[in-house]
C-alpha cells in the first residue's frame, strides 16, 4: 500500500513537471493586408525564426494569425507588430487567448 | 528617305554577321522580326501574385528570397526567339527589393539560328505607398531595371542589344481575396550599341484584372486568373543617327494569365495574343509570346 502510495506521488509529480514544461501560449493576431496565400507564406517564415515560436495557423479568410509561444518565452505586441511590418503587413489586434 | 534605306543596308550587316543570298530587303524585314523579339523579352517584369506580362508592385518580405526559373517564347512571322532565365530576388527590408536576371537566348531567323547567354539585367524597386484592409492591400511602387551588355553577339544573330539600358517606372495594384487590380507605365531607355546600332526607346503601359475563383485556405492550393491589356511602343531604331526604316511601332496585347500557388511555390503562365498594332515600314506582326514560369520563395 506504501509502495503504491509512493509510485502515485511520483508519476503525479511527473505529470506535473511534463504541464510545466510543455505549457503554451497562443495569441490571437488581426492582420491587415492578408489577401493572398503566397505572399503570406513571408508571415509564417518570420515568425517561425522567432525564438520561443513553437506554432503559426495562417486563417487567411478572416484575418488572423495564432501565434503558439512556449511558456516563458518573450512574445508581446511591439514585437508581432514589428514582424508583421517585415513580411510586408499591418498588425490590426493583439490578444492572448486564455486556455 | 534615302538615308533611312541606307541605314537598313547598313543593318544587314550589323543583325547578322553571315552573307546570305537573299535579298538585303527581305533581311532587313527580318531585322524588324528580331528588334520586336528584342522587345518582348525585356518588356516584362513579374513578381508574385502580380501581372506576368507587365511590372508589378509587389515587393517581397525583409530577408526574404525568391527563385524564378523561366521559359519565354515569340514568334512574329519568320522569327522565333525562345528565353530560358533564371532569376534570384531579395528583400533588403518589406520596401526595397532587389534582383537579378540571367538569361539564355536561342534564336532563330529566316533559317539562321543563335543560342546563348543573354544580357543579364540588375533590377532594384522600392514600394513607396502601401495601405493594408482587411483581407486587401493597396500598393505603389517604382522600380528601375538596367540591362548590361553581356550577350555574345558574335554569332549569326545577335543574342543582346549590345548596349547598356535602362527601364524605369511605376506600378501600383489593389489585390483582395476575391480580385485584383495593376496598372504600369515603364520607359526604356536604349543607348547606342556596338556598331554604332541604337535601338528606339520603348514605352510600356498596361492594366491587369483578376479573379480568385475559389477563397481556399491558406495550406490549400491556390488559383488566380488574370487579364492583361498590354500596349507597347517602340521609337524608330538608329544606325549612326541615322533612323532605319523598318523599325518601331505600336502594338496592343490581350494577355490570359493563370497563378497556381501551394505555400511559397508558385507556377505561373500566360499568352499574349496581339489585339492590333501600327508597325513601321516592312515588319512582321507579333504571332504570340508565351511564358511559363516557376517561383519558389524562402
Amino acid at each position: 500500500m506504501k509502495r503504491l502510495k509512493i509510485i502515485s506521488v511520483v508519476i503525479a509529480f511527473f505529470l506535473t513537471i511534463s504541464n510545466a514544461a510543455w505549457a503554451e501560449e497562443t495569441y490571437r493576431l488581426r492582420v491587415d493586408g492578408l489577401a493572398c496565400p503566397f505572399c503570406a507564406y513571408g508571415v509564417e517564415k518570420k515568425l517561425k525564426n522567432t525564438e520561443g515560436v513553437i506554432g503559426v495557423d495562417i486563417q487567411i479568410n478572416d484575418g488572423i494569425v495564432l501565434v503558439t509561444v512556449e511558456d516563458g518565452a518573450r512574445f508581446d505586441e511591439a514585437q508581432a507588430r514589428r514582424i508583421m511590418e517585415e513580411a510586408g503587413f499591418t498588425l490590426r489586434s493583439f490578444e492572448r487567448i486564455e486556455a | 528617305m534615302g538615308s533611312v534605306m541606307r541605314a537598313t543596308s547598313f543593318l544587314c550587316q550589323h543583325l547578322f554577321c553571315v552573307v546570305s543570298s537573299r535579298p538585303c530587303i527581305q533581311r532587313a524585314t527580318v531585322g524588324g522580326v528580331v528588334a520586336w523579339i528584342f522587345f518582348a523579352v525585356v518588356g516584362g517584369t513579374a513578381i508574385a501574385h502580380g501581372p506576368l506580362f507587365s511590372p508589378a508592385p509587389e515587393t517581397i518580405w525583409a530577408g526574404g528570397a525568391e527563385i524564378t526559373l523561366g521559359y519565354h517564347r515569340a514568334e512574329a512571322g519568320a522569327g522565333r526567339e525562345q528565353n530560358g532565365f533564371l532569376e534570384a530576388k531579395y528583400g533588403l527590408t518589406s520596401r526595397w527589393e532587389i534582383g537579378v536576371e540571367l538569361p539564355y537566348v536561342s534564336r532563330r531567323v529566316d533559317g539562321i539560328g543563335a543560342g546563348g547567354l543573354g544580357d543579364l539585367t540588375f533590377a532594384a524597386k522600392y514600394q513607396f505607398w502601401r495601405q493594408d484592409l482587411p483581407g486587401a492591400q493597396y500598393k505603389t511602387t517604382g522600380f528601375v531595371n538596367v540591362k548590361v551588355p553581356t550577350a555574345d553577339n558574335g554569332q549569326n544573330l545577335r543574342l543582346g542589344s549590345g548596349s547598356t539600358d535602362v527601364i524605369a517606372g511605376l506600378a501600383a495594384g489593389y489585390e483582395s481575396r476575391r480580385w485584383y487590380w495593376f496598372a504600369s507605365s515603364a520607359y526604356r531607355f536604349n543607348s547606342e550599341g556596338d556598331g554604332g546600332l541604337k535601338q528606339g526607346d520603348r514605352q510600356f503601359l498596361s492594366a491587369v484584372g483578376g479573379i480568385r475563383p475559389i477563397l481556399n485556405e491558406y495550406n490549400e492550393p491556390d488559383t488566380v486568373l488574370m487579364l492583361e491589356l498590354n500596349w507597347e511602343r517602340a521609337d524608330r531604331d538608329s544606325l549612326n543617327s541615322l533612323p532605319l526604316a523598318d523599325t518601331g511601332g505600336w502594338t496592343l496585347f490581350a494577355s490570359p494569365v493563370i497563378w497556381w500557388t501551394y505555400r511559397q511555390a508558385a507556377v505561373r503562365a500566360g499568352v499574349q495574343i496581339p489585339l492590333t498594332d501600327d508597325l513601321n515600314g516592312a515588319q512582321s506582326s507579333a504571332d504570340y509570346r508565351a511564358k511559363v514560369e516557376l517561383v519558389y520563395h524562402f
